[in-house]
């Protein structure tokens, strides 16, 4: 009697913990194609995660259903692609041309700072070998007014 | 009515003058005859004129209901509060040019009067940019899309967009276009100076303040764009990397970068093409961006108005933006640098490096952008540029900025040494080292697995793998560099109060005061710093830490989320002003104790073309404030009747819309909740039974975004507050320069 009742507590356990890893495994799945699938209202680039409008509630049933019909995440957005194209994807897949989007503006400001660093050394060898060449006064200035300016405005800054 | 008339002629009347301004300055540049100059200015002070007497008639239109006009029987209706009657000149397409062009004339007007006596010899070019500018405007409200269109009589008007009613929505437009006209004066002045071959420091110092104001409003108005999107859109966020929102971001972006990168002119007489270039580059983007919204390009949230006025402002663009960098190439001798530089490790290089990030966050976000249309011209496949892209994309020079913000201050001009460095830096970087590593021991394991993942991610080349690693990493990085950077203003403040203590014998709260009043500037750009720390770690807590539900409840069930308990008391139908609504009423609580009572409504916004509908609707408005019971029952009628006219007509009779709940935790006795909102709305509410489908989020820290809004206002106002310091200088510099002409 009792081995019986723990057998059947034993199964009552594991069925609850089949069900709670499939919720799990639905809400992972689930959330992985509302984040990845764009919202086609037409308002804004939203995942129809993210969007508010009521085309996104219909969106998210209908991606619900096809998960609970056994449909992984991934399968479900290939669906949409293949009815809507690429387009569909709130962000383009990383490959092929799009890698450009993706590793273009790092590339860019990467060699932008070293672009910087080579100029600022230039610079800086050009300004060494001008006080080499230059006589250590300042040009004169030829109108006293003009001097006197000068003065006043580097005594601000 | 004689107003549209008057209107409508006004226009054309403003047209004419600001032409003849636009030429008659030119001549004047030419023949330097002093009475042409003169014409100029006065008829670009008419056309102010002529064109503030449209906007009047256009709002006399609006307030008397004249449905007559298209325009207004488009955004307004009889039933539209007061305010948003007002507001609606901005709530589409040519009555947003219209408020261009009024903003431009306005500014013009001023830069006139405030230069009566000085810059003489620039404002003959300068005149001329800014009539030429208010002159294509004039011609699209003229030509192209004339706000004084009429058609047949009508009995009311389908209204504005009722997420465009909105207190924030009404001032943000308006604010925004204040930044984005305000860039063409230090536009005009850049193109004077080198038209004229005066590319001295004239041009800038002379435009220090509006640039300060444009770059201001523009910043301010994106924010507040931010907050209506939160408050208003119920998804939870304030920034979707929407193309309008990246529009704004863009010369924002680059007015920063110039107003660093002036200083370094000011100082050392570098970078002089560079500024230039900064600034004929903002005007453009804020072209761009007035482009971008109203062109419908790509097709955005913004789009409220779209139309056919794309190619002229293509065109426009592409003639402001290559006209000017043809005159700068030609000038490029004239912007030879006076540069010299002692040490790669100076503040000048920091700015330099500011610089780069700046604009190269301006070029991926207009990269981004644009990149479905070339996507689609190379490869023929459409692709959608959303939200997550541009995140992983910025984050990482965004950080970078973060650093930099810190180091820029410290470091010292010309050539920092090693003493110098160790003095400066060590309190702030250890103050930022602390918290990096207080945070990796809250949680050593998740760091180092995302270690783990990242260099999987990245051995298998999965570029997008490795992004998405990365961001576990963004908050930490975030609030670490955050404390460095108040670390440095901080010790700036502290060696300022001290220096001036230990001079004058100051008490503390005396010598700040002095501090910052002595060197408004100065001390206005540290607080606008850390109004951006601020913000930054509003942005990263919020979207790092961010949770969410949707669920379903009937009246009386609670439902638990992150530590709050709501409770869904029950709900009242509602109709008022133009909108009928479900009203839910939810109770929130917190370990037991109630801390807020939240009304979220679910509304409908009739289409009052439908008579039929808009008789009920009245009917049903009018109950309201008699029998409770009546009027619940007349409004409850209204949903079967839209249901019923939506099958009739095949197409939607009414704008659905939310108001969001919000409840902010301000309370300094729960620090770790500390700035965070619960954030509630209604999916859809049944009218009968009164069952509601709920979204919740739990947004930490997201009000340090706010308060970091405010502190950043703050600042601003400091640094644009008059300063004789300032005055002198620029007094200085044309002084030098008339002495130069003469």
């Amino acid at each position: 009697m009792r081995r019986r009742a723990i057998l059947v507590l034993l199964a009552f356990l594991a069925l609850a913990g089949a069900r709670a890893a499939g919720d799990e495994a639905f809400q992972r799945e689930f959330d992985y194609a509302t984040r990845t699938i764009l919202c086609d209202c037409g308002c804004s680039p939203q995942s129809v995660h993210d969007c508010a409008c009521g085309r996104a509630e219909e969106m998210r049933n209908e991606i619900a259903a096809a998960i609970r019909e056994g449909k992984t995440g991934a399968q479900v957005v290939d669906g949409y692609v293949a009815r809507y194209g690429e387009k569909i994807r709130v962000a383009p897949t990383a490959s092929g041309f799009n890698l450009l989007a993706w590793l273009g503006p790092g590339v860019a400001l990467l060699l932008g700072i070293l672009a910087s660093v080579l100029i600022l050394r230039r610079w800086k060898r050009r300004s060494a070998t001008e006080e080499a060449a230059a006589p250590v006064t300042p040009p004169a200035e030829d109108d006293p007014y003009v001097a006197r300016l000068r003065e006043q405005l580097k005594e601000y800054e | 009515m004689l107003t549209v008339e008057l209107g409508y002629y006004g226009l054309f009347v403003a047209l004419l003058a600001s032409a003849w301004a636009s030429v008659a300055s030119l001549l004047a540049t030419v023949g330097r005859e002093r009475g042409l100059q003169q014409s100029a200015e006065r008829s670009l002070l008419a056309s102010f004129g002529f064109i503030v007497l449209a906007a009047l008639c256009l709002e006399v239109g609006f307030l008397t209901n004249d449905f007559r006009l298209d325009y207004v029987f488009h955004y307004s209706s009889i039933a539209q509060p007061l305010p948003y009657k007002i507001g609606a000149l901005w709530g589409g397409q040519s009555g947003s040019l219209l408020l261009w062009v009024l903003i431009l004339a306005g500014m013009s007007a001023l830069v006139l009067a405030t230069n009566r006596a000085k810059n003489r010899a620039l404002m003959p070019v300068v005149t001329a940019v800014l009539g030429v500018v208010v002159t294509f405007f004039l011609v699209l409200l003229n030509f192209v899309e004339s706000p004084f269109t009429l058609g047949p009589a009508r009995g009311d008007g389908v209204g504005l967009n009722p997420q465009l009613k909105n207190y924030w929505m009404m001032i943000h437009p308006p604010c925004l276009y204040l930044g984005y006209v305000g860039f063409t004066v230090p536009f005009a002045f850049a193109i004077s100076a080198l038209a004229n071959r005066r590319s001295g420091d004239l041009w800038f110092r002379t435009t220090r303040r509006w640039t300060l104001f444009s770059w201001f409003f523009l910043g301010t108005g994106i924010l507040m764009g931010s907050y209506w999107a939160y408050i208003e859109l119920g998804w939870g966020g304030y920034w979707a990397w929407d193309p309008v929102e990246n529009a704004s971001l863009m010369p924002w972006l680059t007015a920063t970068a110039f107003l660093h990168s002036v200083m370094i002119q000011e100082k050392k007489g570098m970078l002089k093409i560079w500024n230039v270039l900064l600034v004929i580059l903002t005007f453009s983007l804020s072209i761009f961006g007035t482009f971008l919204t109203r062109s419908g390009i790509i097709s955005s949230v913004h789009a409220f108005a779209t139309s056919n006025i794309g190619p002229a402002f293509g065109v426009f663009l592409g003639v402001v933006f290559f006209g000017a960098l043809a005159l700068m190439i030609l000038r490029l001798p004239d912007l030879r640098s006076e540069a010299r530089l002692e040490s790669v490790v100076s503040r000048e290089s920091s700015f330099l490096f500011n610089n780069l990030v700046l604009v190269g966050i301006a070029a991926t976000v207009l990269f981004l952008t644009t990149f479905p249309m070339l996507s689609e011209m190379t490869t023929g496949r459409k692709v959608t540029m959303g939200p997550p892209i541009f995140n992983l994309v910025n984050i990482p020079w965004a950080l970078f900025l973060l650093f930099l913000t810190g180091v820029g201050p410290l470091i010292a001009w010309r050539k920092a040494t090693a003493s110098h460095l160790r003095r400066n830096f060590l309190f702030p970087a250890a103050a930022g080292a602390w918290v990096l590593l207080g945070l990796f021991f809250l949680a050593p394991r998740a760091y180092l697995s995302g270690f783990g993942e990242l260099f999987r991610s990245l051995a298998s080349l999965d570029v997008a793998g490795a992004f998405e690693r990365l961001k576990i990493f963004y908050p930490a990085l975030t609030f670490s560099l955050g404390a460095f950077v108040l670390g440095t203003v901080g010790l700036e403040f502290k060696r300022g109060i001290h220096a001036r203590r230990v001079q004058h014998g100051e008490s503390v709260a005396t010598a700040l005061a002095r501090l910052v009043w002595r060197n408004k500037r100065r001390y206005g750009g540290y607080v606008v710093h850390v109004g951006i720390v601020l913000i930054f770690f509003g942005i990263a807590g919020s979207s790092a830490y961010k949770k969410e539900a949707v669920q379903e409840m009937s009246p009386g069930e609670v439902f638990e989320v992150d530590g709050y308990q709501m409770r869904y008391d029950g709900y009242h139908l509602d109709a008022m002003d133009d909108h009928l609504g479900a009203v839910t009423e939810v109770s929130l609580f917190q370990d037991g104790r109630r801390v807020a009572s939240l009304e979220a409504e679910q509304r409908f916004h009739p289409n009052m073309v439908f008579p039929e509908l808009r008789d009920a609707f009245l009917r049903a408005k009018s109950l309201s404030g008699g029998d409770p019971a009546v009027y619940q029952s007349a409004v409850a009628r209204l949903y079967p009747l839209i249901r019923e006219l939506e099958q009739g007509a095949g197409r939607e009779v009414k704008t659905p819309s939310t108001e969001v709940a919000i409840h902010a935790s301000l309370s300094p006795f729960a620090p770790t909740r500390f700035g965070e909102d619960f954030y509630l709305t209604p999916l859809w509410v049944d009218p009968q039974s009164g069952r509601a489908s709920f979204r919740v989020f739990v947004n930490p820290m997201v009000n340090f975004i706010w308060f970091g809004a405010f502190v950043l206002v703050l600042g601003a106002h400091l640094a644009v507050l008059p300063d004789p310091r300032e005055r002198k200088r620029l007094t200085a510099t044309i002084a030098l320069e008339e002495r130069a002409v003469a």
